[in-house]
């Protein structure tokens, strides 16, 4: 099997608070930490399992600035074969089409069996990249997957639905799977791992040496234009306790909970 | 021209929430783009739906074959782009869910049309659509403009609008499936039903919600203690049980359960979009988070900003003492 | 039979062969009250695992996880040998194997790409600054005491109030000193006891050269864990010591005094990083009897016999699986039985696994547990 596993270095927003940048164009991303995309962790993971049990190569994806090589090396650390890097300022990031086209791009004349990405983008939410990139490449695909069993020319995928529901799909290889958080459990890279990951091939690519025209996946080549961001209010309902301390209004919690008869 | 297309999301006889809530989206501004409400079905054997649907749009124009019998996102693609094709509808809904996203992308590449996900408010100015979407697990709201095109695609987040109350008769139009083939490379093999554990979390009375916030695995403990003060049972969000703290029948949430308790205690759950519209059933929701913008408090009835490890043991002694 | 350099050199490096199974090192182990760890008996079977080359299975042993790195063994070993090492280089196979917990994993890979163990942003580790007017050291200009801050410390919002206090103390007593700016960074001490050496010989690496550019007389570390990484690192010139260390030096000079009244009771646990590892025992003393009011109490198990908190060793990423009470639950007890209001200890793991067990237990009512520099702050 010949996997390609595309990943992105996205921002951990889940505690920390998100501000505009002056312009109000953009978020202020100084004060965040950045990781590998969770889902795309379980991607890598996945592709690493399947070689592992398969043989075959793991060639990871990524469109990202030269910090994110850190998280390429490390996804090479723990399986990866060889990467590419895609930077190019011109790329409208907002537009996950765009995206798709890029990694399309890379991995059109290559030789695959198989195409995985995570599910969803914990920084734009899109669930997009990988079913358009399928469509990109004109093969087939599933979306959200959360079990595979790869058989002879196609792949069995359980797809996890609302309710924990799984829809069973076969699909012929070669495709693409996004894959939905908890399907495995990722391992570590080890730093001894991440040494050697050093030798491995990271070719580093522009538009231009893919070979595709900028004004394709450009903000002029985009049918949507980010108008503006805006921070929104969210309006609390919650009558909040409020205490001294934090024993205070668990204190003053128990009286409401008493009261309301919900004890 | 001007319609609003809602496509319709059935599985295995039922209709979705998400269908009623895209209905009184595209219902409130169908005429921004001078056109009507159709609800479009995919289906085998679904006169029944299609006349419940009836109640809510314009028109519901539905394609009954068994080759729909079952969800496939490569048929549906091929049904949708030929109905697209020949009603050149403004505005094409799909729900931003497991099935939307396995066919709506796709859908756009083919066509070639401006596509924007997960839309969250929608207007129309000068008959183009206007849309919010969020960044960052809803910490930025980002508005979006298009270009000019014939049609828009545009995935709707589940769970964040009103449903529409039935109260029309609309008209119902069925016709031939313009594709009629199986798909050569993607096969429908059968629903595996998640397996209910000892807990049905959707038939609890008291739930504890459990959260990210919670950290590590040893921390559970304190949470066991709370849920016993409370006679509740135990649930939790995707990061919790991604993380191995509960079994995945207890996962609430789009991706999971839709709950229905007296009450819902959520500890260290910032209340991302996804966890909250599993929640919308509570009456009265509880909630303990360090962080006083976590939009978990938007639906909470009651709120403690603080350090839940120093909250909870707390209130289990108080409680305990009854 | 055929035996790897890598095995030779691990028979070397941990002297397997100078161990003679006395089995002191098992009797004084804190934790084997708790779970099944015979350390005694994984120095031989390292030994003999390492000559048919069988470490890894030796390494899915779960019980080399319960080691606490309080170098009890260590200190009661009658040959000199390091114990608690050969259950670290166990750990080494599975790290290496990327097989480890989740939380192990994340607490690493924090280390790796943001220099702190608890998933903090990098940006973010001088926010405990914040309102106060802190001397930041400037590169190549030489300062009396640069102070290294724990990333317990900088992140915990319970703990930063100990790098706050050192502050305001320093600036009492008027001494040269400097705290690193932004790029400071983890000092490996529990990366290494989780098993991950080589991550810990990376930011020993970068530290190293970190401190080349901010030369001071001495580094005082505010964590017995940071004064025990710093101290084994090569290459660093610079003479590491405990915050105690310097503060004790102060009052006994006269530059340090306090203003204010602490009237309690209160006892002193020895953290192990800071007693067994770097004896470091009269300092801490020196400081709470030098504070008006103090009443100071010592536990039966102290100095060189105290008893672990389970704080170290890579434990704040593993939790020991035992229907035993916790060994800070002991110590929270034992507190009681003194009639002590006051646990204080001088090191940010033994305040978190202490303020647990006295809630665990029960007693928060009528106990707190301080850090030293908490008393200080309230008497300066």
């Amino acid at each position: 099997m010949k996997t390609f596993v595309c990943i992105k270095y996205v921002p951990d927003t889940s505690e920390a608070d998100v501000n505009l940048n002056e312009d109000g164009t953009g978020v202020d991303t100084s004060r965040f930490s950045f990781d590998i995309n969770e889902a795309d962790n379980y991607a890598v993971e996945e592709a690493v399992r399947i070689k592992e049990n398969h043989g075959g190569s793991v060639t990871v994806n990524s469109i990202g600035p030269q910090d994110s090589e850190v998280t390429i090396r490390m996804a090479l650390a723990k399986g990866g074969d060889n990467a590419i890097r895609v930077e190019d300022s011109r790329i409208y990031e907002y537009d996950p089409l765009s995206i798709a086209k890029v990694l399309a791009a890379s991995i059109k004349d290559q030789e695959y069996d198989l195409v995985m990405t995570g599910c969803v983008a914990n920084d734009d939410g899109n669930m997009s990249v990988g079913v358009a990139l399928a469509e990109e490449l004109g093969v087939p695909h599933a979306a959200m997957v959360k079990q595979v069993e790869v058989q002879d020319g196609k792949v069995k995928a359980h797809r996890e639905l609302e309710g924990g529901l799984m829809e069973v799909v076969e699909l012929s290889l070669p495709c693409v799977l996004t894959i939905q958080t908890g399907i495995n459990e990722p391992r570590y890279a080890p730093i001894k791992g991440i040494r050697q990951a050093k030798k491995k091939e990271l070719k580093v690519m522009s538009l231009d040496d893919l070979g595709l025209p900028a004004d394709q996946v450009d903000e002029s080549a985009s049918k949507i234009k980010l108008n503006q961001l805006y921070i929104p209010q969210v309006e609390a309902k919650a009558e909040f306790i409020e205490g001294e301390d934090a024993e205070e209004k668990a204190t003053k919690l128990a009286e409401v909970l008493k009261k309301g008869g919900l004890v | 021209m001007g319609d609003v297309f809602v496509v319709i999301e059935h599985r295995q006889g039922e209709i979705r929430d998400v269908n009623w809530e895209m209905l009184n989206l595209a219902s409130q501004v169908a005429s921004d783009f001078g056109g009507e409400v159709v609800s479009v079905l995919l289906g085998s054997g679904v006169d029944d739906i299609a006349d419940q649907l009836a109640g809510a749009s314009s028109k519901v124009l539905y394609v009954d074959d068994p080759v729909l019998e079952n969800f496939n996102a490569d048929i549906y693609q091929k049904n949708l782009s030929a109905l697209i094709d020949e009603h050149k509808p403004t505005i094409v809904m799909i729900g931003h869910t497991a099935q939307g996203v396995d066919v709506a992308p796709a859908l756009a590449v083919e066509k070639d049309l401006p596509y924007l996900t997960d839309v969250i408010e929608l207007r129309g100015e000068g008959g183009k659509p206007v849309a919010v979407r969020q960044y960052y697990q809803g910490k930025v709201n980002a508005e979006f403009s298009f270009a000019d095109a014939d049609t828009y695609i545009l995935t709707i987040r589940e769970a964040a609008l009103e449903p529409i109350e039935p109260a029309q008769k609309g008209s119902v139009e069925k016709v031939e499936a313009p594709a009629k083939e199986e798909a050569e490379h993607r096969k429908f093999v059968e629903y595996v039903e998640a397996e209910i554990g000892d807990v049905d979390i959707t038939q609890s009375e008291m739930l504890i919600g459990v959260g990210r916030g919670v950290r590590e695995d040893k921390n559970m403990p304190m949470i066991e203690e709370l849920a016993q003060v409370f006679e509740a049972d135990l649930c939790g969000s995707r990061a919790a049980v991604d993380a191995g703290w509960l079994p995945h029948d207890r996962q609430v949430g789009t991706s999971g359960k839709s709950v229905k308790p007296k009450l819902y205690f959520a500890v260290g759950i910032s209340g991302a979009f996804q966890h909250l519209a599993g929640i919308k059933g509570a009456k009265t929701v509880v909630a303990v988070n360090k962080d006083p913008n976590a939009p978990i408090f938007a639906e909470a009835d009651y709120g403690i900003v603080d350090d839940l490890f120093k909250v909870v043991p707390k209130l289990v002694e108080e409680l305990k003492e009854e | 039979m055929k035996m790897s350099v890598e095995n030779q050199s691990i028979i070397e490096k941990l002297d397997l062969l100078g161990c003679i199974q006395c089995g002191r090192c098992t009797g004084g182990c804190p934790v084997t009250v708790r779970t099944n760890l015979n350390v005694r008996r994984f120095v031989y079977d390292a030994y003999q695992a390492s000559l048919e080359d069988l470490m890894e299975e030796l390494a899915q042993y779960s019980e080399i996880w319960d080691c606490t790195g309080c170098h009890t063994c260590a200190v009661r070993c009658p040959k000199g040998l390091k114990p608690v090492e050969v259950l670290y280089s166990l750990r080494n196979q599975i790290v290496e194997s990327g097989k480890v917990e989740p939380t192990v994993r994340d607490a690493l890979e924090s280390v790796f790409l943001e220099g702190n163990p608890w998933g903090k942003p990098k940006a973010t580790r001088f926010d405990w600054m914040e309102g106060l007017e802190v001397k930041t050291a400037e590169e190549g200009q030489e300062v009396e005491y640069l102070f290294y801050v724990c990333c317990s410390v900088a992140y915990d919002p319970k703990l930063q109030v100990v790098a706050q206090n050192m502050v305001k103390i320093l600036e009492k007593a008027g001494v040269d000193y400097a705290f690193l700016g932004e790029e400071e960074s983890c000092c490996g001490s529990e990366v290494q006891a989780l098993g991950e050496e080589e991550l810990f010989m990376e930011v020993q690496e970068e530290n190293v050269e970190l401190f080349s550019s901010y030369p001071a007389k001495k580094i005082v570390t505010l964590s017995p864990h940071c004064l025990s990484a710093l101290k084994k690192y090569e290459g660093l010139e610079a003479e590491v010591i405990h915050y105690t260390q310097l503060l004790a030096e102060l009052i006994d000079e006269g530059k340090l005094s306090w203003e204010g009244e602490f009237p309690k009771k209160v006892v002193y646990h020895d953290p192990c990083y800071l007693g067994k590892q770097n004896e470091v025992y009269d300092e801490p003393r020196q400081v709470l009897k030098s504070v008006p009011g103090i009443e100071l109490t010592e536990f039966d198990r102290s100095r060189e016999r105290s008893l672990c908190c389970e704080g170290g060793g890579g434990k704040m990423w593993v939790e020991t699986e035992s229907q035993q009470e916790r060994l800070a639950e002991t110590r929270a007890r034992n507190a009681k039985e003194l009639e002590a209001q006051v646990i204080v200890c001088a090191c940010p793991f033994c305040i978190l696994t202490l303020d647990d067990a006295v809630k665990a237990v029960g007693y928060e009512e009528e106990m707190e547990v301080m850090e030293i520099t908490e008393i200080l702050g309230k008497v300066l």
